[in-house]
Order: C-alpha cells, then structure tokens, then sequence
C-alpha cells in the first residue's frame, strides 16, 4: 500500500514554493468587510459561516488550518456530496475517509469565495470543544483554513472582536496535491535543500563552527557589485537583510532568496560595535 | 482508517487547552506602531515566523489561532533553559520575532505537540518546526495576513487584556489524534525517511545578465568572481549551460538551480561571431 501510494505520488512535480517568489497576482481594487468574531472560552474564535446559502453554522477559524474542514453533520444538511470514487486515484486510496468537496459558495459574514475547497471530516478536536461549549452557544461543525483565508488579506483584531477581510488576488492552490507531490519526493528530505538568491549581490559571507554570535562576517565585497554600491565592507557582521536574521550562510541564501532584483531592502551590519544600516539593490544575475 | 488518523493531524495544528488556566498577561504601554514581521509559508501552508527565545535560535513556529497558547516542545525548553511552574507554565526572559518584534512577558506551555512531531518525522514542512504561537500572544496584536506581501503586520493593541483562557472540560487536545506524531514517524522510519533541515547554497557565478531579444547576454562580470576567471566577458552571449540551451532569466535560473559550490559547468557563449566553451567553477557567495 505504501508503495503504491508513492508511485501514485511521482506523477507530478513538486514546487517548493517561498511567499515573495511565487504567484505574482495584481492586486483587485476590493473593498474590505468586517466579519465579527465569536471568542469561545477555550480562546479559539468563531465566525458565521453559510455554505451554498445553507447555514449559518459556527466554524472555528484557524491559521494553523491547512485545510477548511466541514463536520459530515452541516455537508449533509448543506447538500455537499462528496465527488464520487474520491477524485483521483490517490484520494480513494485514502480509504474514502477524507472527501474533498469544492464549496460553490463560501460565505463567512459577508465575505464570499467561489469554489472554496475543503474537506468533510469529523475533526475530534472540534467535537471536542463543541461538546464543551454547544450547551451554551450550540454546535461547532468545522474549522475555516487556508484555502478561505489566503485568498484575503486577513486582519484578526481580538480587542474589536473582528476580522477584516480584502481579496488579495492570491491563490491557494491545492493542498492536498501539493501534500501528495511533497509526499512522493520524500527521498528528498533527506537531503540540504538548495536555495538560490533571487539577484546578484556581489559579496561572500563566512562564519566559523565554534562562533556561535548572531549575524555572518563578510569576506569579500566585489568590487562595483550592487553590495559594494550599497557601502558593505568587507570584515562587516551582517545581522539582517530586509529584516530576516541573516545567523549562518544558510539563512543569507534564505533571506536573499526572498528579495526580487532590482528590490531596494534594508541591511544591517554590526561594524566597529556599531549598527550600521545600509541600503542594497541586488541586481538581475548569478 | 489508517490514512485519516494519518492525514487528521495535517490538517490543522489545533489543540485545546489541555485543564490549563492561562494567566493575565500584564500590559505595558507602546505605541501602536505596525511592526513588519518576516514570515514563510512552509510546504504545509502553515505560516511560519522565527523567534529568538531568551537570545538563543532562531527557532521556527507557526502562528496558530486554533491554539491556546504558545507551546514549545521539551527539547526547546531544555535548550534555553526555561523554568516552568508546577502548572506546567514557563515564562521567556525575551520573545523576539525577527523583524525585531519584542513580546514581553510571553508564557507558553511545554508540551510534544503530536502534529508538529509527525510533520518533522517526515520532513512534510519542508522546515523544522519548533512550536506554535497562539492565542495568549496572539491576541495581544492586531496582525494582518497577506500572502501577497512577503511581511506580515503586527500592531500592538493598546489598553487591551485578552480574557483568560479557559480549559475545556476533557484534555481534549488528542481526541485519538495524540497517536498521530507516533504514526508518521514509525512511517517515516519504514519509507527510510530523516529528515534533513540544511539549507545548501547555490553556487555563485559573479555575473550581471540582459534580457534581450535573441538572448541572454552577460551585461556585468564581476572582477575576479569565478564568471571572471572562468573567462566570461562582457557582452558575451550566453548560449548554453551544460546541456541547457539558454534563452532568457528563467533558463539560467533552472541551468543553476541545483549547481553548488565547486561544480564544474561548461558555459557556451558567442562572442563577436565566435563560439566558446568555457568551463567555470562555481565559487561561494551571492
């Protein structure tokens, strides 16, 4: 069955995906709405959720959520079948236990997403706190995750008890492909994962086993490098860059994988005790 | 059955508290000033910022609202020192998110949270996962999620106490998923899976590249980067990589993407009508 299950994985690529890097949408113009949040005494907040009209139900909503989960309790009472033989293969592999649906209308106060998707499952964590708590304000049928929130910029105010919600134009993708390709390439956790700055710099970074202090020391500055215009120097502790601890050579790569060329960012150097901040643009290049 | 309990802790890193009481958190005052705050989305689409706990890390944790509390493993704990009271509460000396965030007085629980054990078993973020930040911090900022920026915002709410949490009747936190962390490691040990979290540099080249139509051309060489001494020159055309015929950015990107420090590429470049084949070794730096 393992086997089977990995092969099933391998049929599509896997791309590791960082924020600044991928899906650059354009921006709608879209007014923001507020959605009021319910804090249940456990600290988990609650928001009205309606499904293709049907509802509203209370669902916990949770940035640790990958996924928006419905308990079967509201998929039954709001129609949403699952699709039949589980999709594809992979997912009827899963025993038929974890049904993905696509919600044509998710509503959560006044926010709508088209063709939201999600799982039917009951989570026993959300029976869990439903049964501690459904005596006083009723059921909770499920969790409102990733798939929902991304594709807003999302605003949790606990002391106003609301979220704000403006559609960002991002898109969420599918998490239970990505789960599977990341799950098919499993020999490949096992080894350093390689990262490339997104521009040239023009300057190497050092930092020896025993040194244990925060920041990378600055070996070479190229000369007339986009580094070299922006003032670093060479024997500078470099601490961040664009605000990113920069504490050994793999989290350099890291920050500078996340600035686009071109990017004017903030560096900071620790330089004769002093802080220093500098100003570089890394350019188009290797 | 098997793959949902398997698939059940993936889907949302959300615990209940456990029969705990968080206390008050005393407020000081600061101005409400928005403060970027670095994050990551792991391969698990959890929302990952990094924290210096009482000066040492950074560690990695995923910010969480379907958690109570911070919660830190037993090894953190151990690493930094932390003291914990006898309800199993400990108290950071200094919470810094990167980004240069301070939280004071930030208190968390130590608890092996199955779902972040299972996910490093497996490597399945594509990054170690260390805790989770909840509630009790949580709430004490107004945070926006825009996983169009590559910052989240966080502003400090002022004169604002989040109300205690309170515990759910039953430990609730597992409700049969506490088996979960086991499950995916024992999994992972049978699929020959150990996780590595290195992070491996690409190679650097020292090379200024132009997009023009019929091609890529190296617009600035770096004096004595290993592009220099590999004998690129300035307007040479960079025609293939190895077995990679190049055309645009999005070619050499894909030439280099896994070529590390001390590799050999072969580099074949127009220069004034004339093909050369030159062989370049990748240096260190960025």
């Amino acid at each position: 069955m393992l086997r089977s299950f990995l092969i099933l994985g391998l049929v599509a690529g896997f791309i590791p995906t960082l924020p600044a890097q991928d899906k650059p949408t354009p921006k709608p113009v879209e007014k923001e709405l507020v959605v009021p949040i319910e804090l249940l005494p456990s600290r988990h907040f609650v928001v009205l959720v309606k499904l293709n009209d049907k509802g509203p139900y209370r669902l916990i909503l949770d940035t640790g959520a990958p996924l928006t989960i419905i308990n079967s309790r509201i998929a039954k009472d709001a129609g949403l079948t699952k699709k039949s033989g589980g999709g594809g293969g992979l997912l009827g592999m899963l025993g038929g236990g974890l049904n993905q649906i696509q919600v044509a209308k998710m509503q959560v106060g006044d926010v709508i997403a088209d063709k939201s998707g999600a799982v039917v499952m009951d989570h026993p964590t959300v029976t869990a706190i439903s049964e501690a708590f459904e005596k006083e304000s009723g059921p909770i049928d499920g969790i409102i995750g990733f798939p929902f929130f991304a594709r807003f910029a999302m605003t949790v105010d606990y002391q106003k008890k609301e979220v704000t919600f403006k559609p960002n134009g991002y898109k969420p993708g599918d998490y239970m492909q990505d789960l599977m390709n990341s799950m098919s390439k499993l020999e490949e956790k096992n080894k350093p994962r390689i990262i490339a700055p997104a521009g040239l710099w023009g300057f190497t970074v050092d930092k020896e086993t025993m040194d244990d202090a925060e920041g990378v020391t600055v070996k070479t500055v190229y000369a007339e490098s986009a580094a070299a215009k922006g003032g670093l120097k060479s024997g500078d502790r470099l601490l961040t860059i664009d605000g990113r601890w920069t504490d050994t050579i793999g989290d350099t790569t890291l920050a500078a994988s996340l600035v686009k060329p071109g990017t004017a960012v903030k560096v900071v150097v620790k330089r004769d005790g002093k802080e220093v901040k500098l100003t570089i643009t890394p350019t188009t290049g290797n | 059955m098997r793959w949902v309990t398997f698939l059940g802790g993936l889907v949302s890193v959300l615990v209940a508290a456990p029969g705990f009481v968080a206390e008050p958190v005393p407020k000081e005052k600061s101005a409400a000033e928005a403060i970027d705050v670095p994050y990551r989305l792991t391969d698990t689409k959890h929302v990952l910022v990094r924290v210096k706990l009482n000066g040492q890390g950074p560690f990695n944790f995923i910010l969480d609202t379907g958690a109570p509390a911070v919660f830190i493993p037993n090894k953190v704990a151990k690493k930094i020192g932390l003291k914990l009271d006898d309800k199993g509460w400990g108290e950071f000396d200094k919470f810094v998110l990167e980004g240069g965030l301070v939280v004071e007085k930030a208190r968390t629980r130590v608890e092996d949270l199955f779902q972040l054990e299972g996910m490093n078993g497996m490597g399945l973020a594509g990054v170690e996962l260390h805790g989770v930040i909840g509630y009790n911090v949580l709430a004490q900022f107004r945070i926006t999620y825009d996983f169009t920026a590559d910052k989240l915002q966080w502003v400090q709410l002022k004169d604002f106490e989040p109300p205690v949490v309170k515990p759910i009747g039953k430990g609730g936190s597992g409700g049969g998923l506490d088996m979960m962390g086991n499950v995916m490691k024992m999994l992972a040990g049978f699929m020959g899976v150990k996780p590595n979290f290195e992070i491996n540099p690409t190679g650097f080249l020292g090379m200024e590249y132009e997009e023009k139509k019929d091609g890529l051309y190296a617009k600035v060489v770096l004096k004595d980067s290993p592009a220099d001494k590999g004998g690129i020159a300035v307007g040479d055309k960079i025609e293939f990589i190895g077995i990679a015929s190049i055309d645009d950015r999005s070619d050499i990107k894909k030439a280099l993407a896994k070529a590390t420090s001390g590799d050999s590429l072969k580099i074949k470049v127009l220069r004034e009508k004339e093909t050369k084949v030159l062989t370049i070794e990748l240096g260190k730096g960025l």
